[in-house]
């Protein structure tokens, strides 16, 4: 660590008490700071410091013998991890729990651990430099004292949320104590993370120092506590925030209230579908008024009742999927030369899209050198980039001058100029095989022999268009979702000759904009188009077929789509949908058969969100509002309420489809493994995360039931149910997707 | 060593390139644009026009004068933001008007004398953005209430404050007026008319052909070759393509109309027939030639030569007239060697007053010590595409814009030698001279 390096060693050859090659080791400062001494969380052999048994018996033996010593005065609790403190309870552990008493044990035995750090007879100081999340918080929390850097790198927080449990190692009870209910409930049922300077502010640490000088500055603090001089930074809560803290968390009819509104906010946000936020937000409520070893029994209890649900079991799988991708190269066995990364890039084609890539990319701070054939469609570009940055400004993401500085790395051109020095080139005009080709031919031949070209598109062969290409290898897709600021997939799409470069390049570009990419074959719709097509085709079937709108919609979200399918065309624009199913249609064949319903609606000029009508109305900021009055009349389709059995085939009918087509994206190697599927699913169209993803549900649900399901649909509705032959036979030897 | 000499030693340096942002008077379509992003906008797009690889510039050298207070050496501010790299140092000139010509000439130096072979050169001005300031009571008003410890120290520091405090001192007022002789420019262009006999008339006439040089530049694309469309904020929705002043069928009638600013009973200078005060950024690169030949550049031009000179503050608008001699010396050159000239328009006055002195042989023997006079300033020749009482005067801004569209006339109509200079606020003259190449 800086600053301290030097420092330490001399200290460590006078120490007589360094005990070294184990997890943690105990550092004597006492000649520089009279009385402390620090305790150094290094795990051999971990790029992070984790809980896990073995840590944990470690941490129990080390606490025992530090308890017994008298010349401590303050001990420090340091990390020699660089950015990280402590990255939290080891995940594979809880994944590992099936049943609610190991998970309680769990819990109990943790808490238990880093409870006897609140029983030192020295005040202990929790030195947090870097990442500290879920259990590091709550050992954290077990100091006396916290103190953190101002470092970016500094992170706290109790995430346990996200991975659909709670914080089990007593932070559901230390955190309230610390903050307030209020503040705390906040944190954990969002699973938000704090700076170290906000750290301070919210009253969880008592002071945040410069991280150049880190370690120096806590020893300071340490020695000041160890002679009862030190004064803390937080602030005492007064005034008005004093008063609501009394009404709201002191008394029962507060505290009612704030709990209700929690409750009432997280169903609206979850429908009811993740049990952890609701578990937490009792578990708060049982524990006011009670004993502190009630309350971290009642939080254990709780814990083993959330590690062994479904809905945790599939955000873990989820997480360690999306983790396994940031560090992947996106091609296996592929490790792409530091140099080979994307510094300037050119654009062609300012319209929303190009404008929302170009403001991703200078977010990042990668200038583009942006070309359209008009100042108008330059503008359009321009506007775009600076509404999202005005939006950041907004929100304080960034200050007015962050934004303007990096607006300014957009620059706009009517000719190619520039585009001999960039690394990469990426084409986001019409959707039109032919204008594409055009803009290659005009382009390739002004780029350095190593610049990487890559089309945005969502739905022409990558293959087919590289022909183009006097260097096809270079060629390969970035398929951007829109819009492109908010939605976290990128597809990289791998054409015949796409280059292992290529292809990596484009992956690692994808992790650095923060969007999480997935390396899918060149096919129709590549991966999650292809896969969308089907469920939303289905669900024009079952509107043409009398189900009404709103009911559909609704049932969707009951299943845990983001939105229901209606409404998900009305976004994308119905025009685009059925051009994009024909297309589908052609490739894929018969099973592809685009339902004529929207046709109907692209008659009537019925678009959807982009220009105010579709299925449902919509105001002029985009906001949807009623069902269309006259939507029935133009579909010529008169709405029938649906039988409990035909609406318990809706989901059925539009999701194993779903499956049906990603078992043969699989078969034909469109995506290389089920978690590229789920991911794509997940992050590209928001399918549900508490299913896992399109195969974890096939999973769940079964492979045979989904099979005998699709056979009897395939008689009684049509032969696109016909299960594909991948998937009989995976059902058949008792496999599932996931199965290895 | 001479400046004949200086000039003859060395390599050439070459003006390769340049842009400048259309220019919009003060207010208008550029004012919610800082100067840092209007340099920013020009030398980015400049770089890419060039493909020149930001890592081979040695140096950056810019012009301006209203320095915004969020931008103290605007030239480094530009050129980190523009993508040049952090190693290449960057420093901002001011010599009142003539801040970008003397960037331009501090390049010049430093290619001859060895010290650099890439050098971006220029000038930022947004007017618009020129503060008001509190007054120096009010001043020392805030800086006791921050100094006092009690809320009675406060309160008797309060007391002391009158309405009159309040009343702003506007920068770009004091800018505009002479620090030393006490007159608004303005009113040195008034002192050049009646001494030297200039009419309204005349003024007003100069100020049409300036307009309709003008319009017809913007017209025909000319100006096309030299400006960089830059997008508008706040919604960045829409670009402007062209200067803003240029007005077509501007009239005698209408210009007519408008009362003398500067002296209203007496005077003949009206905003009509001055410059307006404008927002916009010039952008040039520099480089040693066999630099530039190495790397595949033609360039628009060679410098020859340049002088500055030093007159009388009251009679600034003169400046022209003291400068281009020196100038046109040290190049071995007379005015009638020059094909074309870019003589900037701060007034109607000023500039008919430098051609009558340049003519006149009183004015050389008087003032110049020479025998004969330095030369005609021909109209057909003079500010061919107009000047800045139709484009704006953006003050720091205008040296290197003169430069950049006298170098692009002059390669457009293969021109040997051109003259670019000004008139300077304080009372001083800037005069450059481009060769064909």
């Amino acid at each position: 660590m800086n600053g301290g390096i030097s420092m330490e060693k001399t200290q460590h050859s006078k120490s007589a008490s360094s005990d070294t090659g184990s997890t943690f080791r105990v550092v004597d400062y006492n000649t520089t700071f009279p009385g402390v001494f620090g305790l150094h969380f290094d795990l051999p052999g971990q790029k992070v410091n984790k809980l896990d048994d073995k840590v944990m018996g470690e941490l129990d033996a080390q606490i025992q013998k530090l308890a017994t010593r008298s010349d401590i005065k303050a001990l420090v609790i340091f990390s020699d991890k660089e950015g990280i403190f402590i990255a939290g309870a080891d995940i594979q552990m809880i994944q590992g729990v099936h049943d609610k008493e190991t998970g309680t044990k769990l819990a109990a035995s943790g808490q238990t651990v880093i409870a006897k750090l609140e029983k030192l007879k020295f005040p202990v100081i929790a030195a947090v430099n870097g990442a500290c999340m879920g259990g590091g918080t709550e050992l954290a929390l077990c100091c006396k004292m916290i103190v953190t850097s101002d470092s970016p790198s500094t992170k706290i927080a109790l995430p346990e949320v996200n991975l659909g449990i709670l914080p089990g190692f007593g932070g559901t009870v230390r955190l309230p104590e610390r903050i307030g209910l209020q503040a705390a409930m906040d944190y954990i049922l969002s699973g938000k993370t704090m700076d170290g300077q906000k750290a301070v502010k919210v009253g969880l640490a008592d002071a945040c120092v410069p991280a150049q000088d880190f370690k120096n500055r806590v020893l300071k603090i340490a020695a000041d506590v160890a002679a009862g001089k030190f004064r803390s930074q937080k602030r005492a809560v007064t005034g008005t925030a004093k008063l609501q803290k009394t009404l709201l968390e002191m008394n029962p009819i507060g505290r009612a209230v704030l709990f209700s509104q929690a409750k009432k906010m997280i169903l609206s946000r979850t429908r009811g579908k993740y049990p952890a936020p609701l578990k937490i937000l009792e578990l708060l409520n049982k524990q006011a008024g009670a004993s502190r070893d009630k309350k971290l029994k009642l939080e254990s209890i709780a814990f083993g009742e959330l590690a062994v649900t479904d809905v945790s079991k599939r955000l873990i799988e989820l997480f360690f999927a999306t983790e396994g991708i940031k560090k992947q190269s996106g091609v296996p066995g592929f490790k792409l030369d530091p140099k080979d990364k994307v510094t300037r890039m050119g654009l062609l084609g300012a319209g929303v899209m190009g404008g929302g890539i170009a403001q991703l990319m200078a977010h990042r701070n990668i200038p583009v050198r942006m070309k359209d054939i008009s100042y108008a469609g330059l503008s359009a570009g321009m506007a775009a980039s600076s509404k999202i940055f005005a939006g950041l400004v907004k929100k304080r993401k960034l200050t007015k001058r962050e934004a303007d500085i990096r607006l300014g790395l957009i620059s706009p051109t009517l000719d190619y100029s520039g585009f001999g020095a960039v690394d990469l080139v990426i084409e986001a005009v019409l959707e039109d095989m032919n204008v594409k080709k055009k803009v290659i031919k005009d382009v390739e031949p002004l780029l350095a022999k190593n610049t990487i070209f890559a089309t945005n598109t969502s739905s022409l062969s990558v293959t087919e268009m590289a022909t183009a290409c006097e260097r096809p290898e270079n060629f390969v897709g970035m398929h951007f979702f829109n819009p492109v600021h908010k939605m976290p997939l990128v597809e990289v799409i791998r054409g015949d000759k796409t280059s292992d470069r290529a292809a990596a390049m484009i992956f690692e570009l994808s992790k650095k904009l923060g969007k999480t990419p997935i390396v899918v074959k060149d096919g129709p719709g590549f991966l999650v188009n292809r896969l969308l097509m089907p469920y939303l085709n289905e669900a024009s079937y079952l509107m043409a077929e009398g189900a009404p709108i709103v009911e559909l919609d609704e049932h969707v979200l009951d299943f845990g789509m983001p939105m229901g399918p209606a409404t998900l065309l009305d976004e994308i624009g119905i025009d685009v949908a059925v051009k994009v199913a024909k297309v589908l249609h052609q490739q894929l064949g018969a099973r592809a058969l685009p339902c004529d319903l929207n046709d109907k609606l692209v008659a009537a000029k019925l678009y959807g969100k982009k220009n105010g009508t579709g299925f449902y109305l919509y105001d002029s900021k985009g906001v949807r509002g009623e069902l269309n009055p006259k939507i029935y009349s133009t579909l010529g389709v008169t709405p029938r309420s649906p039988s409990r059995a035909v609406k318990e085939e809706w989901i059925p009918r539009m999701i194993y489809l779903m499956i049906n087509e990603a078992a043969l994206c699989l078969h034909e190697k469109i995506a290389a493994t089920p978690e590229d599927v789920d991911i794509g699913m997940i992050m590209g169209t928001g399918f549900p995360p508490f299913r896992g993803g399109v195969l974890r549900y096939a999973d769940t649900v079964g492979l045979p039931a989904v099979v005998n399901k699709l056979q009897e649909l395939s008689k009684k509705v049509g032969p696109r149910f016909t299960p594909v032959q991948p998937l009989v036979e995976l059902a058949k030897a008792g496999k599932s997707f996931y199965s290895k | 060593m001479s400046s004949t000499e200086f000039f003859n030693q060395g390599p050439e340096v070459w003006i390769v390139d340049g842009l400048r942002t259309p220019f919009a008077k003060s207010g208008t379509a550029l004012k919610d644009m800082k100067a840092v992003t209007l340099g920013v906008h020009t030398l980015r797009d400049l770089l890419y026009k060039m493909s020149l690889d930001p890592k081979t510039v040695d140096e950056v050298v810019i012009g301006n004068t209203g320095n915004p207070e969020d931008a103290a050496n605007i030239s480094r501010i530009i050129a980190l933001e523009s993508g040049i790299p952090q190693n290449v140092p960057a420093y901002t000139v001011h010599r009142n008007c003539a801040s970008a010509l003397e960037s331009v000439t501090q390049g010049v130096i430093k290619i001859k004398s060895g010290l650099a072979d890439i050098v971006v050169v220029g000038g930022t001005e947004s007017m618009s953005n020129m503060p008001l300031i509190y007054s120096k009571p009010m001043t020392n008003l805030f800086g006791q209430l921050m100094t006092a410890k009690t809320p009675a120290a406060k309160l008797n520091a309060l007391t002391k404050f009158r309405p009159g405090f309040l009343k702003p001192i506007i920068a770009i007022q004091e800018g505009l007026t002479d620090a030393v002789c006490g007159l608004n420019m303005g009113q040195t262009a008034e002192l050049l008319a009646k001494e030297n006999g200039i009419t309204r008339d005349d003024q007003d006439r100069f100020a049409v052909r300036s307009h309709e040089k003008a319009v017809a530049a913007t017209e025909s694309g000319r100006f096309k070759k030299e400006i960089s469309p830059i997008p508008l904020p706040p919604k960045y929705d829409k670009f402007l393509e062209e200067d803003v002043g240029p007005r077509k069928g501007q009239s005698l009638e209408a210009l007519g109309k408008l009362k003398p600013y500067f002296d209203r009973a007496n005077g003949t200078v009206t905003v009509g027939n001055a410059c307006p005060i404008t927002d916009g950024a010039c952008m040039l690169i520099l480089m040693r030639a066999d630099k530039a030949k190495a790397l595949g550049y033609r360039p628009l031009g060679k410098v020859r030569s340049f002088a500055w000179a030093g007159l009388e503050p009251e009679r600034m608008g003169l400046g022209p007239a003291y400068s281009s001699p020196k100038a046109l010396d040290a190049a071995g050159l007379q005015m009638k060697d020059m094909g074309l000239v870019e003589l900037n328009e701060a007034f109607a006055a000023q500039v008919i007053a430098v051609q009558k002195m340049s003519a006149s042989k009183k004015f050389a023997q008087e003032k110049l010590g020479r025998s004969e006079a330095v030369g005609e300033i021909r109209d057909e020749i003079l500010n061919v595409n107009g000047g800045a009482i139709a484009l704006g005067h953006p003050v720091g801004t205008t040296g290197a814009r003169l430069v950049l569209t006298l170098a692009k006339e002059m390669q457009i109509r293969d021109v040997q030698f051109g003259l670019a200079t000004l008139c300077i606020g304080g009372g001083q003259g800037g005069s450059l001279i481009v060769e064909k190449v």
